[in-house]
C-alpha cells in the first residue's frame, strides 16, 4: 500500500513536472525535434500488478482513468476538426459504414407489429454524439422508425457537453430518443440487465483501463441476441502500407495536434494507445472469452486494417 | 497365414495412426470420402436462425427481411442479423449448401420415378450471387456442386478428365440456371430441353476430342515410323 502510494505520487509529480518544463517551448521547431527524438515503441513489458498502459508509458491503474480524462477534456472542443485532419476525413466514411452495416431501427412496414417498438441502443464513449446521431438518422430515414432510442454514455463530462451542444442542431434534442449519461463503461449500474439491443463503442475501447471488465459489462446489459459492435483502430496487414502509416501516425498526428489544437501530448497519447491496442485476432478472442458469438471470422478491416469493426452476438 | 495376419495388423496400426492427423485437416478435403462424417456447414446458432429464416423465403425471397423474421422465430432479435456479415447472401449460401448436401438423399436414377426435385435458385438469388464481393464464394459453391454431382454419378476418374468433367458440368449448370430464370414454359420443359441439348453438345465435343486424340496419336506414330524406315535415327 505504502509502496503503491509513493509510486502514484511520483508519477503525479513526474507528470506535472514534465508539463511545467515543456510548456514554454511550444513552437514549430521544437515539435519537429521532439518528433525526431520520439523513441521507437518499446517491447511490451510484463504488466506489474496494479499497473496498466497509458500510451507507451506504464502507469498505476488508478491514474490511467484520470489521465485519459485529461486528454479528452483537452481535445473535446477541437475533436471533430482534429479527426478530419488526422484521418483525412476517412473517419466519417468508417462511421457511416459502421452504422449502415448495423442497420439500426425497426421498419414498421416489414416487421410484424407485435412486440416492442424500435431498438434500445447504448453508445458507449460516444460523448460527441457522432455515432448516436448517425444511428438515429439511419433509423428514421432508412427504416422509418420513430421509436429507436440511443443512450449516449461517456466517462468525460466535457465530451458530453460537446455532444449536448451538437444535439441542439439535430431534431433529436430534448426528445426521449436521445439521452446523455455520464458513466464508466466498466460499471454501468444505471443500465439494467438484458435491456439493450445494440451496444456500440467507436474509438473508445482502447482507452478503457480494463477491457475485459467492460466486455463483461456489455454482455450483462445486452438482451439475449443483442449485438456488441466496436469500431476501433487496429493493425495494418500490409507491411509496406504499415510503414507509411506508422510514419504518418507518429510523425504527423502529434504535429497536427500541436498546430491545430495546441496540444501535442494528448495526440501523442492517441497514437501510442493505437499502437498498444491488441490486434484483430487477439481482440476477437477477448470478445469470445466474454461469452459472445462472433459472426464469420469476427471482424471486418477498414482501409487495410487501420480500423476494424468487431462484432459479437450474445447467445439467446 | 501368419504373414498375412501380420501385414493386416500392420495395416491396422497404420490406419489408426493416420486417422489422427487426418482428423485435423479433413475439413479441407477436396474429395469425397466415406470414412469421415462431414462437420456441419454452419455453427449451431447460425444454423438455427438460417433454417427458420429459410421458411420465410417463399413469401419474402432471399432478402434481409426473411432473415429478420427468421431471427425472431429462433428467439433472437432483429439486431442479431449482424451475425450474418453477408446478409442475404448467407441465406442464399444456406440454400445452396443444404440443397447440395441433400442431393445424395433425393437423387433420381432412371426408373425411380418422374418426380425429381428442382434445385433452381431463381433470378433474385442469382443476382445476389453475381455481386462482385460474392462471386468467389459462389464459384466455390458451384465447383462443390459439380463435384457432388459427378461423385453421385459414380465418376472415379483420376486423370486430367477429373478437371475437365467438373469444369464442363459447372458451365452447363450455370448456363441452365440462367436460362431457367427466363423460362416461362409450364413445368420448365424448355429448361429441360435446353439442358438435354447442352449435354448432347458436351457428348459430341467429348467424342470429337476423343477422335481427335486418337487421330493425332495414330498420325504421330505413323510419321515417326515412316521417318525411321527412311533411316532416320529417332
Amino acid at each position: 500500500m505504502q509502496a503503491s502510494r509513493t509510486q502514484l505520487g511520483r508519477q503525479l509529480l513526474a507528470g506535472s513536472m514534465g508539463r511545467v518544463s515543456r510548456e514554454p517551448y511550444r513552437c514549430f521547431s521544437c515539435s519537429v525535434r521532439q518528433a525526431q527524438q520520439q523513441a521507437p515503441p518499446p517491447k511490451a513489458p510484463q504488466d506489474a500488478q496494479g499497473t496498466t498502459h497509458f500510451g507507451f508509458q506504464t502507469v498505476a491503474e488508478a491514474l490511467k482513468e484520470q489521465r485519459v480524462g485529461a486528454v479528452f477534456s483537452s481535445v473535446a472542443s477541437s475533436y471533430d476538426s482534429m479527426n478530419d485532419f488526422m484521418s483525412l476525413g476517412i473517419h466519417r466514411l468508417w462511421k457511416d459504414h459502421f452504422v449502415r452495416n448495423l442497420n439500426p431501427g425497426r421498419n414498421p412496414l416489414t416487421s410484424p407489429s407485435s412486440g416492442d417498438k424500435g431498438w434500445n441502443i447504448l453508445d458507449i464513449a460516444g460523448g460527441t454524439g457522432d455515432i448516436a446521431f448517425r444511428m438515429l438518422d439511419h433509423a428514421s430515414t432508412i427504416n422509418h422508425d420513430a421509436h429507436t432510442k440511443v443512450t449516449v454514455a461517456d466517462i468525460n463530462p466535457d465530451m458530453l457537453t460537446e455532444g449536448k451542444k451538437r444535439a441542439l442542431q439535430t431534431p433529436y434534442a430534448r426528445t426521449p430518443r436521445l439521452k446523455f449519461v455520464e458513466a464508466n463503461a466498466e460499471k454501468l449500474d444505471m443500465i439494467p440487465d438484458n435491456s439493450i439491443d445494440l451496444y456500440t463503442v467507436a474509438f473508445g475501447i482502447r482507452n478503457f483501463t480494463h477491457k475485459e471488465t467492460a466486455l463483461k459489462e456489455a454482455f450483462r446489459v445486452l438482451k439475449p441476441g443483442g449485438v456488441f459492435a466496436c469500431l476501433e483502430f487496429s493493425k495494418v496487414n500490409n507491411p509496406l502500407f504499415d510503414a507509411v502509416y506508422q510514419r504518418w501516425s507518429f510523425g504527423a498526428i502529434p504535429l497536427i495536434g500541436q498546430l491545430v489544437a495546441g496540444d501535442r501530448d494528448s495526440y501523442q497519447y492517441l497514437v501510442e494507445s493505437i499502437a498498444r491496442f491488441p490486434s484483430q485476432t487477439e481482440f476477437r478472442d477477448m470478445i469470445q472469452d466474454a461469452g459472445f458469438l462472433v459472426p464469420g471470422k469476427g471482424w471486418e478491416d477498414l482501409t487495410n486494417g487501420i480500423a476494424a469493426i468487431h462484432k459479437g452476438v450474445k447467445p439467446a | 497365414m501368419a504373414p498375412v495376419r501380420l501385414s493386416n495388423s500392420l495395416l491396422g496400426t497404420f490406419r489408426a495412426a493416420s486417422i489422427r492427423p487426418a482428423n485435423a485437416w479433413r475439413q479441407k478435403c477436396l474429395y469425397h470420402s466415406y470414412d469421415y462424417t462431414e462437420s456441419p456447414p454452419f455453427p449451431p446458432a447460425e444454423s438455427a436462425i438460417l433454417s427458420s429464416a429459410y421458411n420465410h423465403v417463399p413469401s419474402h425471397g432471399f432478402t434481409i427481411d426473411a432473415l429478420k423474421l427468421g431471427t425472431r422465430d429462433a428467439g433472437y432479435l432483429d439486431v442479431s442479423t449482424n451475425l450474418f456479415p453477408r446478409g442475404a447472401f448467407d441465406l442464399v449460401s444456406y440454400h445452396l449448401v443444404t440443397q447440395r448436401l441433400a442431393l445424395k438423399d433425393n437423387v433420381q436414377f432412371p426408373g425411380d420415378g418422374e418426380q425429381g426435385k428442382r434445385m433452381g435458385v431463381g433470378a433474385k438469388a442469382l443476382a445476389i450471387m453475381a455481386q462482385p464481393t460474392y462471386i468467389p464464394a459462389s464459384l466455390v459453391e458451384l465447383a462443390k456442386l459439380a463435384d457432388e454431382i459427378w461423385f453421385l454419378a459414380g465418376d472415379q476418374s483420376v486423370d486430367s478428365s477429373w478437371y475437365t468433367k467438373r469444369a464442363s458440368l459447372s458451365t452447363i449448370y450455370s448456363a441452365t440456371e440462367v436460362f431457367m430464370t427466363q423460362d416461362k414454359s409450364a413445368n420448365f420443359t424448355e429448361t429441360e430441353q435446353f439442358l438435354d441439348s447442352r449435354l448432347e453438345d458436351l457428348m459430341k465435343i467429348g467424342r470429337f476430342m476423343g477422335a481427335l486424340g486418337e487421330w493425332g496419336n495414330y498420325t504421330g506414330h505413323s510419321t515417326i515410323n515412316v521417318l525411321r524406315s527412311k533411316g532416320m535415327r529417332i
